[in-house]
């Protein structure tokens, strides 16, 4: 019951969600509704929590992200388009939240090019070792240009198109297609370099 | 095929092969991953597969990277810090579901009135809804305390969302997706569906024409192949399918009610479509009919296995109850 009343005390009780309301009554209007919401929305909660785990570094921002940007998506549900993607959708909005909380941080944030010069020295690729464990990938990702993390987790973990990525991210199409190629090559030269420093190659 | 057109095949996913020669290697290595995200158009994934049918150490390449893609994504779907809470899962259900019925509330208000209220009744209007609300949770509580949950609310079980439905029935499923429809391994040699329909289960007769050849399948999912197979000792009705370049099972196995004993499936909720949860690296959406569970098993994100399983589920629920009432 605690439990509850605190979720009802949040939900009814706060200046946030009065602006809620009076945004959400547009949803209702149109015919939308939670049930909708919940079969198109809610099956990428998952999703939208790796990346906001990726985005925020830290499970309870995460979980505020996540909050926000599904708050803001109900009251704006009547604008998503039904048959699109409705997780590129999400996503987008994730990533606008998280920009305005940036700004209010005042934490700018400087996009260097030094990351995509480091891509750019790339001379050759070895064959991607095999008997990794998911440890020595994630060690191995995060060792990454963040730039060229955030496009992989989208394009290959979470199955974004380019397209997709670029809308929700703001960057130009050309270059998450760059940071793509160049991310995914850095990876696998970074686990096939781990996989001889540990002594393990590829089976067979 | 120059550096311009090529430039322009992975750019845009689109190229005139009116001129093209035979695609080398280098070439191909620079598509490889485009290949592997389906961002290419039609004729340069022909191209592309053409040059792998001639090309074993492409074909040995593209295999790599598609091991590294699937690594990364076993890694990140089995991190422990991307799992959810399922205190959290259950405190943003239930605010979500809150604020909902908050602004139908203040919808139907506005409407009735017709008329603009100051910010103070917004705020008084609140606060009558909190005591209304909390009054009639804790009476709603009294009164129903072992009434089973409706539908809706069963649905936005934290469980249900996180990590829904681990039956024994769901890890055979995985597994027999993994070792017959990825890799080929089972220790018995499939069988035909429609022979296996007529020695083990009636309902397996006819199934795939119930789901193929009626115009039923989503957008983008192509018929690979069906039949009858067993995964550590539980036979199951297995139609392969092929999306996004990636392989879809869909199994179907009996829940044990047909045979009088207590159903292995008794979590998944009945004629629902769900999604069951993440396993062994792959996504599973599961639903049931009166005596059989059936499973969409897949490595796709949750979304699109989920979403492929509620566009087959209402053939395939038309075609098993038939068969399970014999008509």
């Amino acid at each position: 019951m605690a439990a509850n009343l605190e979720t009802v005390l949040k939900a009814q009780g706060s200046t946030q969600s009065m602006l809620f309301n009076l945004a959400s009554s547009k949803l209702v209007e149109n015919g939308g509704g939670w049930q909708r919401f919940e079969s198109e929305a809610m099956p990428h909660l998952p999703s939208l929590f790796r990346i906001a785990v990726w985005l925020t570094r830290n499970q309870t921002d995460a979980e505020d992200l996540v909050q926000e940007t599904l708050t803001e998506a109900l009251a704006s549900f009547h604008r998503f388009t039904a048959g699109t993607n409705c997780r590129a959708w999400l996503v987008s909005i994730m990533y606008h939240h998280q920009s305005k909380k940036r700004r209010a941080a005042s934490h700018l944030h400087l996009v260097s090019d030094f990351d995509e010069r480091i891509a750019e020295t790339i001379p050759f690729e070895e064959p991607a070792p095999q008997n990794l464990t998911d440890e020595d990938v994630l060690i191995e990702l995060q060792r990454l240009p963040r730039t060229f993390q955030e496009v992989i987790i989208l394009a290959d973990v979470e199955g974004l198109t380019y397209k997709e990525i670029a809308a929700a991210t703001n960057v130009p199409i050309g270059t998450v297609m760059s940071r793509i190629s160049r991310g995914r090559k850095l990876l696998r030269m970074g686990l096939a370099g781990y996989a001889r420093a540990h002594g393990f190659g590829r089976a067979g | 095929m120059d550096s311009e057109e090529l430039g322009n095949l992975r750019d845009n996913g689109s190229y005139s092969f009116r001129n093209a020669m035979k695609m080398h290697c280098h070439q191909f290595r620079e598509l490889a991953d485009s290949y592997l995200g389906n961002e290419l158009s039609v004729e340069a994934n022909h191209e592309i597969n053409s040059h792998l049918e001639r090309c074993s150490s492409c074909r040995m390449e593209l295999e790599s990277r598609r091991s590294v893609r699937n690594a990364l994504q076993k890694a990140f779907f089995n991190d422990p810090a991307n799992q959810l809470r399922s205190e959290f899962v259950e405190r943003l259900n239930n605010q979500l579901q809150n604020q909902t019925a908050g602004s139908l509330h203040h919808f139907k208000e506005s409407n009735n009135s017709g008329r603009r209220f100051e910010p103070a009744f917004w705020i008084a209007l609140v606060a009558c809804l909190l005591v209304v609300t909390v009054v009639g949770l804790q009476l709603s509580r009294l009164w129903s305390n072992r009434q089973p949950v409706s539908p809706v609310i069963a649905t936005l079980n934290s469980d249900h969302l996180a990590n829904l439905v681990k039956t024994e029935l769901m890890e055979s499923a995985v597994g027999d997706h993994r070792d017959c429809a990825v890799h080929f391994r089972l220790a018995e040699r499939p069988i035909d569906l429609d022979q296996a329909g007529q020695k083990f289960d009636a309902a397996y007769v006819n199934l795939v024409p119930a789901l193929v050849q009626q115009g039923n399948l989503p957008s983008g999912l192509e018929f690979v192949e069906a039949h009858s197979c067993v995964f550590e000792g539980r036979r199951f009705a297995h139609v392969v399918f092929r999306y996004h370049n990636r392989l879809v099972s869909l199994l179907m196995t009996g829940n044990g009610a047909a045979d009088g004993k207590a159903p292995l499936a008794s979590t998944i909720p009945p004629q629902q479509v769900i999604f069951c949860s993440q396993f062994a690296g792959y996504r599973v959406s599961c639903f049931q009919t009166g005596q059989h569970a059936v499973f969409v098993v897949s490595d796709l994100p949750e979304g699109d296995n989920l979403s492929l399983a509620r566009a087959l589920s209402p053939s395939i629920a038309a075609h098993v109850t038939r068969a399970e009432q014999g008509t």
